[in-house]
């Protein structure tokens, strides 16, 4: 003796990503539309399921999401009637280690007969079911492992990696939503009263942890800060005026370069550039021949005045502030002038010769 | 072609013709050409004969390619010879991922049972995990060991705040992205496409809820999803590692392989400014720099560029769901799609820019820089 299944009722739920799964494994119980999948309206029909119910467990399998949701009664059936469903024997050779067993497709809704409602699925027929199997691996809660495990547990237990309440058909999810309801609105006072008394601790606590905060945050501050700070004197004494002054228009002087300071010379004045790369911080090389400033990080390029022309950088290069002292050209580092804030014209920013 | 041969007799003429094929723009249209090629056909390029002539012609040509002094000199460099491994390790993976994709593809169409159909994948830590790791362990320590003997780590001088190594190139699988550094402004290429290729990659996930190629290998049901990560990953990410390392000399300029590194190789970039091209090419008009009541010249300087930006992210999306993404969009739904197009959108950026840069020597569509905003 062996057992048939005869579908009764076949639903879709939400999450249906379009696939086209189910209506290739049985086209005329499923039509996939634009943006979803339904039932066409022949096969609301049971007298039109029973027939094509192999074929509707095999799409309710193959949906990679599980959307296909069906109750279904189990029938005694004759061998010489079982051998006519060419379900189970051939496919569980074809993929004998990725056994596929459905977790309960229909959960038992009351509206069920008893003994029917857990499903023995196979893949039966499914034109691939090696595949098959490895996309339920993939959909099911707890992958392979978990199907092993419900396949050890055999059917009585294969209800409890499904056994949410998603899996009900709608009029048993209502009910079950419904008593939930009931009991939240029971639990709700007992909740407001120890919400009460745990409010005014937390309150409590929370003046106290602020007030402690306030009180050590800023002395941490401090603490973490060095007591000392090294720095160097900004100011550069780098010589007379002459020596820059009596360079050709176009020069670039580099002695200063390792306090971070290209001397150069334009048409009637002289300026200290910052050597540092605009673009993310290298020290870019002067080529004499080629009269440019070429950084080797990014290839930014900067003409002999500093202003960039090449590469990806976004702005020209920075000016320091530049004064004479005592016949001694100084250069202040603390101070910096941006081309593109237009401050190259401010006086302090390089001295006329 | 003749010019190329009149170059030089023979041997000369065919490295003139690579070292030219591998100039920037060249070389980033051959490899995606390679890439696409070698996703449509393959089938035919994994059959085991087929791929090992393949590597042994490549490797015949990178012996023959070592008797050149200044090819020779690049690969041999400290820092260079994990990326030649690395070449030859990622040939190799790619190798194996698409080979199993091609037998099973090839089976689904038969209604056969797949490679990995029946495959136990249980697999005990102890012995089967521990055991291959300590043999690992073992093997790699004695190659590390024999690679320092042999291969002198780079050391370099004492490092000086105020000089640069010429070239002076990140760690080499951080080239990608110093090699996009060229491209964008620096917190666009710094930190906002970093952190967007983060924060796609821990999105994908989320953006990807097909089933199709889960547990197994395919690549006939996934060929938009294992294609744009062939790109993104091959193109952007591997090709231009190997730009980085072999093609990048002295002052960031390009190399050909057999090219001698010369620090004063001249080249011309002379950068050229989108709202230049706007403005004074199209129109014929100076920049303007005056505010219009309370939009400040800056944005009308670049209107050009937001503008084409613009269309470019709000069009772009909606042009890819209507061309080419139709059953896509509905399987995703639309923030799900609005997401992916918007990352892929960014990652095209790239390409998009390099070829700008490289053909017109555009410096920013936008450039802002009063706001440090220059895409
Ligand atoms: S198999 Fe499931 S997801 Fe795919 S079309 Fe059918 S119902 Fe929709
Ligand atoms: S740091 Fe100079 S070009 Fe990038």
């Amino acid at each position: 003796m062996a057992s048939k299944e005869i579908i009764s009722k076949v639903w879709i739920e939400d999450g249906c990503i379009v696939c086209d799964a189910c209506e290739t494994a049985a086209p005329d119980v499923f039509e996939v539309l634009e943006e979803t999948c339904i039932i066409r309206p022949a096969a609301l029909d049971v007298e039109f399921c029973k027939p094509r119910s192999t074929e509707i467990v095999d799409a309710a399998e193959e949906c990679p999401v599980d959307v296909i949701k069906f109750e279904s009664t189990t029938v005694e059936v004759s061998d010489a009637e079982a051998a006519a469903v060419p379900a189970d024997a051939p496919a569980s050779d074809a993929a004998p280690a990725a056994p596929v067993v459905a977790p309960a497709k229909a959960a038992p809704a009351e509206a069920a007969p008893p003994a029917a409602a857990s499903v023995h699925a196979s893949t039966a027929g499914a034109p691939d079911p090696a595949i098959a199997a490895l996309l339920k691996a993939a959909t099911t809660r707890g992958g392979h492992a978990g199907m092993l495990k419900n396949a050890d547990g055999g059917m009585a237990s294969s209800g409890s990696t499904r056994g949410d309440a998603r899996n009900l058909p709608p009029e048993a999810r209502q009910a079950k939503v419904q008593a939930a309801a009931k009991k939240a609105s029971a639990d709700a006072d007992a909740g407001r009263r120890a919400f009460a008394s745990s409010g005014a601790l937390m309150v409590g606590w929370g003046a106290f942890s602020a007030g402690a905060g306030l009180a050590v945050g800023p002395a941490f501050t401090r603490f973490m800060m060095p007591n000392v700070m090294e720095e160097p004197d900004p100011r550069i004494r780098i010589g007379k005026l002459q020596k820059y002054s009596e360079m050709e228009p176009g020069g670039v002087n580099e002695d200063y370069k390792p306090q971070g300071i290209w001397m150069i010379r334009l048409e009637d004045r002289i300026a200290a550039l910052n050597i540092i790369c605009t673009h993310l911080g290298c020290i870019p090389n002067w080529l004499v021949n080629e009269r440019k400033y070429k950084c080797p990080c990014h290839g930014s390029g900067y003409y002999q005045n500093g202003v960039n022309f090449e590469g990806p950088t976004p702005r020209p290069l920075e000016r320091f502030k530049i004064y004479v002292e005592d016949g001694i050209v100084v250069v202040d580092k603390s101070k910096k002038y941006n081309y593109e804030l237009g401050q190259w014209d401010q006086p302090s920013s390089f001295l006329l010769v | 072609m003749t010019q190329f041969l009149a170059s030089g007799s023979g041997m000369d003429g065919i490295k003139h013709i690579i070292n030219v094929l591998c100039e920037p723009h060249w070389f980033l249209i051959l490899s995606c050409v390679a890439l696409a090629v070698f996703m449509v056909g393959y089938r035919t390029f994994t059959k085991p004969p087929i791929a090992a002539a393949l590597a042994g012609v490549s490797t015949l040509f990178f012996i023959a390619s070592c008797l050149d002094p200044n090819f020779f000199s690049i690969v041999s460099k400290g820092d260079n010879v994990p990326i030649v491994m690395m070449m030859v390790t990622l040939a190799f993976v790619l190798w194996i991922a698409f080979r199993q994709a091609a037998i099973n593809d090839e089976r689904m169409e038969k209604g056969e049972p797949l490679l990995e159909a029946g495959a136990d994948d249980k697999v005990l830590v102890w012995p089967d995990l521990v055991y291959i790791e300590l043999i690992c362990l073992v093997l790699l320590t004695a190659f590390l060991v024999v690679w320092a003997i042999f291969l002198r780590a780079p050391l370099e001088q004492p490092a000086d705040p105020n000089v640069a190594p010429n070239p002076a190139k990140a760690p080499w699988y951080f080239l990608g992205l110093q090699e996009m550094l060229v491209y964008f402004d620096p917190w666009l290429a710094g930190v906002v496409l970093p952190g967007l290729i983060v924060v796609g990659l821990i999105a994908v996930p989320y953006l990807d809820k097909n089933p199709r190629g889960n547990g197994y290998y395919t690549f006939k049901q996934r060929p938009f999803a294992i294609g744009t990560f062939m790109f993104g990953f091959g193109i952007l990410w591997i090709v231009l590692i190997i730009f980085g390392t072999f093609l990048r000399g002295p002052n960031w300029n390009f190399f050909g392989p057999y090219e001698f590194w010369d620090h004063n190789k001249p080249a011309a970039l002379l950068n050229v400014e989108f709202h230049d091209l706007f403005w004074i090419q199209m129109l014929g008009r100076p920049l303007p720099t005056e505010d219009v009541a309370f939009i400040p010249a800056y944005i009308i300087r670049e209107i050009a560029g937001i503008a084409v930006l613009g269309v470019y992210f709000i069009a772009g999306p909606i042009i890819l769901r209507a061309v080419f993404f139709r059953k896509l969009y509905v399987q995703m739904g639309f923030i799900r799609f609005s997401v992916m197009a918007m990352l892929f959108l960014v990652m095209m950026l790239m390409p998009i820019k390099m070829a700008l840069r490289w053909t017109l020597n555009l410096h920013y569509i936008v450039g802002i820089t009063e706001w440090f905003l220059n895409v």
